[in-house]
């Protein structure tokens, strides 16, 4: 199930939040050894200042975080524009009908619980999750498109699941990452093709809010 | 309905555009609110005067009495949506704040007595310097044709939500924003003044249609023109685009 919170309502999920990242951490400095800022083994840059949402993948039953994707509107700081407009020399995309899309991650600690095939699995699953999510959020807010930086193996991903995307502007190496960047149509097609291809057939945005963490489980993570 | 939401549109756009002092944007307001059929529209506006602790900018169609009564109950102080929606991303359904805190449900209460409707929806806009921008409409439409109407005016009203805010930069003293069009937008722009379709434009570029339209989007945007027509022109004037062929 995909949660959106805003990052006004983030307080209230201090757990969450910093599961999400102690992840990204873990996904984009660790994993994947981008260039990105790590403090106290969390990743946060300043577009995390720039009250994004996030929409959030939760194991239906445990709680636990399966993956996370951050959005922000392009008419406000965005990272193509302030961060990657090498990819894009002639200026980037702008409108109030379309959102941007960054630090798409699937929690690696699913392996530490599952078999691999089945975590395999999982992770399959949360990506195309995580995407109808995307387009289900824009199409509840009006938005037509989302643009988004990703790298290679994302983009063989989305291949793989026949999520279309255009490819924008010239790839780039950025230090050892090839970097691209894509546009998604959020239409409908996009999203039953997506669903096609993870069986998400009903909508998989929560229209509740999170589960709160019961009291125990914020002690554990008091630490 | 669709096609006078489309009418609604274009001819707000174009009177936003106009704009070249408050007066003339309360009017806006006010035709606005009356051609879509609402019992209200607002926009709010902070970080726009260019001073760090500049006040709010108001632009709205409530009567003196209801913005009198708001402050005089210190309602800011726990309206939800001055209270989180400047910094949300998602539009706000009214319908969606808890109504279990008495004085939220007060607020709400006392506002249909002033003349706001039951329902209501703001969006919040994202500027590029930290300025933020809040258009909240009301209205009392049926409950049956509300998630409906919903969808049509959110398309409408994330761009004139936006057209106001560029706006109310501008009569704040704000330059206009330098944004370029990229090739692509150019190429887009550049077909259309030929007066080809969409479908035209995909296939002569070797683009999906949904990426002309995101390019065009762009453009109008940019230009800050209310039509595919428009922003031709406008691109035409500033020499932008070559001379027809």
């Amino acid at each position: 199930m995909i949660f959106a919170i805003e990052s006004v309502d983030q307080d209230k999920y201090p757990e969450l939040i910093d599961q999400m990242l102690r992840m990204r951490a873990e996904v984009f400095s660790g994993r994947l050894g981008w260039d990105v800022c790590v403090e106290n083994g969390r990743e946060i840059d300043r577009f995390d200042a720039e009250d994004p949402l996030y929409l959030l993948s939760l194991d239906e039953r445990s709680g636990q975080l399966r993956g996370a994707v951050r959005l922000l509107p392009t008419t406000g700081p965005n990272m193509l524009r302030d961060v990657f407009s090498v990819l894009m020399p002639g200026g980037g995309v702008e409108s109030p009908l379309i959102w941007e899309s960054s630090r798409f991650a699937v929690n690696p600690r699913i392996f530490e619980t599952k078999e691999r095939a089945e975590a395999n699995r999982t992770v399959n699953r949360t990506t195309v999750e995580l995407l109808c999510g995307m387009v289900e959020v824009a199409r509840q807010a009006g938005i037509q498109h989302i643009v988004s930086v990703f790298d290679a193996r994302m983009a063989r991903i989305f291949r793989s699941i026949d999520c279309r995307f255009e490819q924008f502007g010239t790839p780039a190496r950025i230090g050892k990452t090839m970097t691209y960047a894509g546009l998604f149509d959020m239409s409908h097609d996009m999203r039953s093709r997506l669903g096609a291809a993870g069986n998400f057939r009903e909508p998989v945005l929560a229209d509740v809010v999170p589960p709160r963490p019961s009291a125990p489980g914020q002690m554990a993570n008091a630490e | 309905m669709s096609d006078i939401v489309g009418s609604s549109f274009s001819t707000t756009l174009s009177h936003i555009a106009e704009v070249s002092d408050r007066e003339s944007l309360d009017m806006v307001m006010k035709e606005l609110a009356a051609s879509y059929g609402l019992s209200s529209a607002a926009y709010f506006g902070i970080g726009v005067s260019g001073q760090s602790k500049g006040d709010p900018f108001l632009a709205v169609t409530y009567s003196s009495d209801w913005v009198e009564h708001y402050k005089e109950r210190r309602f800011q102080e726990i309206d939800p949506v001055i209270q989180t929606g400047f910094r949300r991303l998602l539009p706000l359904d009214w319908d969606g704040f808890a109504r279990s805190d008495e004085r939220v449900k007060t607020l709400f209460g006392e506002a249909s007595e002033f003349g706001l409707g039951r329902r209501g929806l703001s969006i919040p806009v994202h500027g590029r310097h930290g300025d933020r921008g809040l258009f909240s409409i009301s209205c009392d439409h049926a409950d049956r044709d509300w998630a409906h109407d919903k969808l049509l005016y959110l398309r409408d009203f994330q761009v004139l939500a936006t057209h106001i805010h560029d706006k109310v930069l501008r009569l704040e003293g704000h330059r206009p924003k330098d944004s370029h069009l990229s090739p692509r937008e150019l190429e887009c722009l550049q077909w259309i003044a030929e007066g080809k379709t969409v479908w035209e434009c995909a296939t002569i570029l070797g683009l999906s249609q949904h990426t002309v339209r995101c390019y065009l989007e762009s453009a109008r945007h940019k230009l800050n023109a209310t039509s595919n027509t428009h922003a031709v022109s406008m691109a035409h004037r500033a020499g932008l685009l070559l001379p027809p062929l």
